[in-house]
């Protein structure tokens, strides 16, 4: 692990530092409640609105309650939710991607289709139709997110499926009678884990701005629970005079998804080097 | 004849999956609790006053009656009146569709003055081995979610005004200079997720076509650095730049619903939000299926346009 | 020569054009617009139908009431300038002279009756036909004097017809179907509709006809919807609005720093409240016992503190505004804190529910319920309760609330109106009907509420309010928390305004009409 880790810091300082920070947080974000860092939804702790003091280190929020142990709670909750929610995405569209290219005709059409009806939808539109139907909370925001990454991710493994599907190994397997799932398990899902797996960091980075812009509206976190969407929605109207608030709450949140991606964009150029080449 | 053979499969799908869109937002709307005339009456809703108020307004027929009675004048390009205001969803749709439309190339046209030189810059100082800017940047601009940037801005230019104004929307034609001072922000908040977008985009479109075999070619035939970029190399990412570009104008159609909010532009999101808000079904189906339309004819045209770029693909797909 | 001629044709042209641009600029300038930043659309536009404030505001512009209250909530004359009571049951009311509609027709007695009769008529499903009594019959009695008859005496009859749901709208144009009042507004107040741009603006002229002499001031009014607080408060900081309101009481301290925007804050008869569902065998507020002891373990005290910065005083069932004593000896406000929780938790232990597990509603519509909703959780974890917070879009809570009664507790607001009798009367279900859902129903209330509303206002009123809060504060099945205290936030270089410091009908811009521009 260590030594990975040396490895990628020699070979990209910038990834290894994304991939520390993300480290940090999902540290935070699993042992927060473990942490001696304060309680999350202690109304009049301290002052409303006081700045950053030895007490509470990020100050305290509109109710008096200290921020860090707040963000601390957001960052578990985001993650949380986007994760989930990925996992979700990344099963079903890995499965329907592989099956649509496999089995090919009606199913296939079906599948074009439906990602399709989802992608004419608009993403957020469809977000808030989700959460009213559902009802605002954990479960319409994981929703929102799957229907939101899902058409890309079935489209993206489709298309990979169905060039392995006419390569030589994969009819031969058929020839000599394996049954689709088979196929499927066997010989296409090997091949297209490294696609899934680049989607699977880009629909996290998205799912992360899904789950705070609900929260942005109102629809995400369930209160006294916070999420880095909901602090910064109650935090963005005291701007003017407690900035801290929203900066720290934003800070976690940009630097969260940054990371992701970075960390993508790496995991990336390691299964699909693009090397490029000078013109002269 | 050859268009008909073209078109003719596209429209069907394209009305295969408008059809999807238009069941799908009328079933999810029945499923939501709490109706119109919940909101009318507000909490002084009683039986009787519900069920005046639902027949009023033809709420109290069968799911299935409404849905083709709704259908049937789709058809006919009677897209129904608001429950709210009683005026023509279309109508409204019309005139809010052009502030959507502005917003949208504005910030597509931000996206790609910043993200398509960044990216071919990024490209060229990856194969030197670097790029490690052009990498930051297209993570950075992916990760600010707009609502974040866009509070920032409102905070940063109602103090100080610098030229520009953080909200409030006038019409292009009533006075066109106050109209752009007020759409830079909007747009600059909903462009810099593009320009990320279109940077990494182009980005990669470059470095793979870099080391194609005619880039190798032209190359020897020494060319200078910038007609090989401009014969080869950008004409042939275009086509996938294209694609990010489109899909990415499709979702500002839909998907500026808090920019719309946190500026107060009256764009066709921020009409479909409120009125979802406020259970008026006409306006969000039809809303809903608006945007849907214009979605799917833009991915047409973009199809068309592939095959203005690159014959091959027209030969391949038609 | 000729080109001479012509030269001096066209600058004759051109200084006439001039002329004429000089003089419609110059005309633009003398006409004076207002701009309000309104900071939701309205829900419906019926002035009779729509029960929501954020409709009101604009009815309060274009139409008016027989009657108005002044800031010490007493009555004074609206659209009638003068009325009087013959008899218990009878009132008379005599309409202004030269009251007219925007469209230059004088108001008459039969814009009265057709009014009064649209809101008594089911079919217009008007919720505020109740607050009347039971009305026998709405007549003219000559060119000017309306007179109303009651079935029974009713108090606040008169409140009533001041409060905007009683708006009298153009009867004669409504039954020559020249005038439809869902779709259109016309009335008989300052300013009326020139254009509404769904959920983007409205803009008003000053109606011509309006009877009060040289007012409005302003020419125009102009109501971008700003949703948003914070672009709200962006826009009036950069001057593109110049009056605006807020529910947030920390508006005062979010423009501390700006010298130009004064903030006034205007006292209610409307107050913060919860509803219980008392009905639900199956919910823990079933047990009138376990009310009681939510009630008690509540601290408004704490919620005045942390939500409203101090600022909101805690009110009674019967609006603290009234300045009567009612209700405010019940053990909910009157014991000490401990002894309050100290009784909550041996009442929790009487019912058999030390710790019940109960849910708060809040809407998103507001974002202080759900900061009320969790010093609520705090102040009722307490006392042993395990409390859960759920913030839903408006329309699912009216539902659940209303007609599902499908929830523990709600947090909302309720309006007072203009007399002490008026909001309470809310207590009695079958009077109510919206609160039939969850409302546990108290015979011996119900009568002393209906026997309220007959007595005129004074010490007899009073001690019948008295014994009606100690049956309200042992159902504990609707509670008042703090008073609803509204912001007025204006742009002091750029508009005058006159707001009360009180007000009981919801009609924060009363004297709209003497807001002066002081742009040039």
């Amino acid at each position: 692990m260590v030594a990975a880790l040396t490895s990628l810091w020699r070979r990209d300082r910038l990834s290894a530092l994304a991939f520390a920070i993300l480290a940090l947080l999902v540290f935070l974000g699993v042992f927060g409640p473990w942490l001696p860092l304060g309680d999350a939804t202690q109304v009049a702790a301290g002052p409303r609105l006081s700045p950053p003091t030895w007490a509470f280190p990020m100050g305290t929020d509109e109710l008096g309650r200290s921020f860090l142990p707040r963000v601390v709670e957001g960052i578990r909750y985001t993650f949380l939710l986007a994760t989930v929610a990925v996992i979700i995405t990344a099963i079903l569209g890995t499965l329907l991607g592989m099956l649509a290219a496999t089995v090919g005709g009606f199913l296939d059409m079906v599948v074009a289709r439906v990602a399709d009806v989802l992608f004419a939808f608009p993403a957020l539109l469809a977000g808030l139709l989700v959460a009213a139907v559902v009802g605002p909370g954990a479960a319409s925001v994981i929703t929102v997110i799957c229907i939101a990454t899902l058409p890309l991710f079935m489209r993206v493994v489709r298309s990979a499926s169905l060039s392995l599907a006419e390569r030589g190994f994969v009819i031969a397997a058929q020839v000599a009678g394996a049954t689709t799932w088979r196929v499927i398990l066997r010989h296409i899902l090997p091949n297209v884990m490294s696609v899934a797996i680049i989607q699977i960091t880009y629909a996290l980075s998205i799912a992360m701005i899904i789950e705070s812009a609900l929260s942005f509206l109102g629809l995400g976190a369930q209160p006294p629970r916070a999420s880095l969407g909901s602090l910064l929605q109650v935090s963005s109207v005291y701007l003017t005079i407690a900035p801290w608030l929203v900066g720290f709450a934003g800070l976690t949140l940009s630097l969260a998804i940054v990371c992701v991606n970075l960390l993508g964009d790496s995991l990336r150029d390691a299964v699909e080097p693009l090397p490029g080449r000078t013109l002269t | 004849m050859r268009i008909l053979r073209y078109l003719g499969p596209r429209l069907l799908l394209a009305a295969i999956t408008l059809t999807g869109v238009a069941v799908l937002v009328f079933i999810s709307l029945r499923l939501i609790p709490g109706g119109f005339a919940d909101i009318v009456l507000g909490p002084f809703v009683t039986p009787e006053s519900r069920a005046i108020l639902t027949e009023r307004f033809g709420l109290d027929e069968p799911g299935w009656v409404q849905f083709f009675k709704w259908f049937w004048a789709l058809l006919g390009g009677d897209f129904g009146v608001s429950l709210v205001t009683q005026q023509s969803v279309i109508a409204e749709l019309l005139r809010r569709a052009p502030v959507t439309g502005e917003l949208a190339l504005l910030s597509l046209f931000f996206a790609l003055a910043v993200g398509l030189p960044l990216g071919v810059a990024s490209a060229a100082a990856t194969a030197r081995g670097g790029g490690r800017i052009g990498r930051t940047i297209g993570a950075l601009g992916a990760s600010v979610p707009d609502f974040v940037l866009g509070s920032l801005f409102i905070f940063v230019f109602s103090v100080w005004s610098l030229g520009l104004k953080a909200g409030g929307y006038t019409p292009f034609f009533e006075d066109p200079i106050e109209n752009l001072l007020g759409m830079v922000l909007p747009a600059v908040t909903l462009g810099v997720f593009g320009m990320a977008l279109i940077l990494r985009t182009t980005r990669d479109a470059v470095l793979r076509v870099l080391t194609e075999g005619h880039v190798t070619a032209a190359v020897a035939r020494g060319e200078t650095p910038r007609q090989i970029l401009r014969h080869h190399v950008l004409r042939n990412a275009s086509v996938l730049i294209l694609t990010v570009s489109a899909t990415y104008f499709g979702y500002l159609l839909g998907g500026a619903v808090i920019v719309e909010v946190l500026f107060s532009v009256p764009g066709v999101g921020f009409y479909i939000y409120s009125a979802l808000l406020n259970r008026d079904y006409a306006v969000v189906q039809g809303g809903v299926l608006f945007v849907a339309v214009i979605f799917v004819l833009l991915n047409m045209l973009v199809d068309l346009l592939y095959v203005v770029i690159d014959p091959r693909i027209g030969a391949k797909r038609g | 020569m000729s080109f001479i001629g012509r030269t001096r044709g066209f600058l004759a042209a051109a200084g006439v054009s001039a002329f004429l641009l000089g003089s419609t600029s110059g005309l633009a300038m003398a006409e004076s617009t207002i701009t309000w930043g309104k900071p939701a659309e309205i829900t419906f536009g019926d002035v009779h139908v729509a029960g929501t404030a954020s409709s009101w505001d604009v009815f309060q512009l274009v139409y008016e009431t027989l009657l108005t209250t002044d800031e010490t909530l007493a009555l004074k004359p609206g659209l009638a300038e003068s009325w009087e009571q013959t008899s218990p049951t009878t009132y008379v009311f005599t309409l202004r002279e030269n009251a007219a509609f925007s469209n230059g027709r004088r108001v008459e007695p039969a814009d009265v009756v057709g009014s009064f009769n649209r809101i008594l008529d089911p079919a217009t499903a008007s919720y505020w036909a109740k607050q009347f009594g039971t009305v026998k019959e709405v007549k003219a009695l000559d060119e000017r004097r309306v007179q109303v008859e009651l079935e029974e005496p009713h108090t606040a009859f008169l409140p009533a017809t001041a409060h905007i749901s009683a708006a009298i709208i153009p009867a004669k144009e409504l039954l020559a179907g020249e005038f439809d009042p869902v779709t259109e507004m016309m009335g008989t107040g300052p300013f009326m509709v020139v254009e509404h741009k769904q959920d983007e603006s409205w803009t008003f002229a000053a109606n011509p006809h309006y009877w009060r002499e040289g007012y409005p001031l302003a020419d125009r009014l102009y109501a971008p919807i700003i949703p948003d607080e914070a672009a709200r408060m962006a826009a009036l900081r950069d001057g593109r609005i110049d009056y605006t309101f807020f529910g947030n009481p920390d508006i005062e301290l979010l423009f501390a720093r700006d010298a130009n925007v004064t903030v006034i804050a205007q006292e209610t008869t409307n107050y913060y409240r919860v509803d219980v569902n008392a009905l639900n065998p199956e919910r823990p507020f079933h047990d009138k016992r376990v009310r009681q002891a939510m009630d008690l373990a509540l601290d408004r005290n704490a919620i005045r503190e942390l939500v409203f910065a101090g600022s909101a005083p805690v009110d009674f069932p019967v609006p603290r505004a009234f300045g009567l004593e009612a209700c405010k000896s019940n053990p909910a406000y009157a014991l000490p804190r401990n002894e309050r929780l100290e009784k909550a938790r041996a009442l929790l232990a009487e019912a058999g529910t030390p710790a019940p597990e109960v849910a708060i509603m809040a809407t998103t519509a507001n974002p202080l319920y759900a900061r009320i909703a969790q010093v609520m959780q705090q102040s009722m974890n307490e006392a042993g309760f395990e409390t859960s917070i759920e913030q839903v879009p408006v329309a699912d809570w009216l539902q659940r609330v209303f007609t599902d009664a499908d929830f523990d507790l709600s947090v909302s607001w309720l309006a007072g109106y203009t007399d002490p009798t008026m909001v309470i009367s809310w207590w009695n279900p079958k009077f109510a009907v919206w609160n039939l859902a969850f409302f546990e129903d108290v015979p011996a209330l119900d009568t002393a509420l209906n026997d309220v509303k007959k007595m005129p206002a004074g010490a007899d009123r009073d001690a019948k309010l008295d014994e009606i809060c100690a049956m309200i504060g042992d159902g504990a099945n609707l509670l008042a928390l703090v008073n609803k205290v509204d912001y007025v936030a204006y742009r002091n270089d750029q508009i005058e305004v006159r707001i009360d410091p009180k007000t009981g009908s919801s009609n924060m811009f009363q004297h709209i009409g003497e807001f002066n521009s002081l742009k040039q």
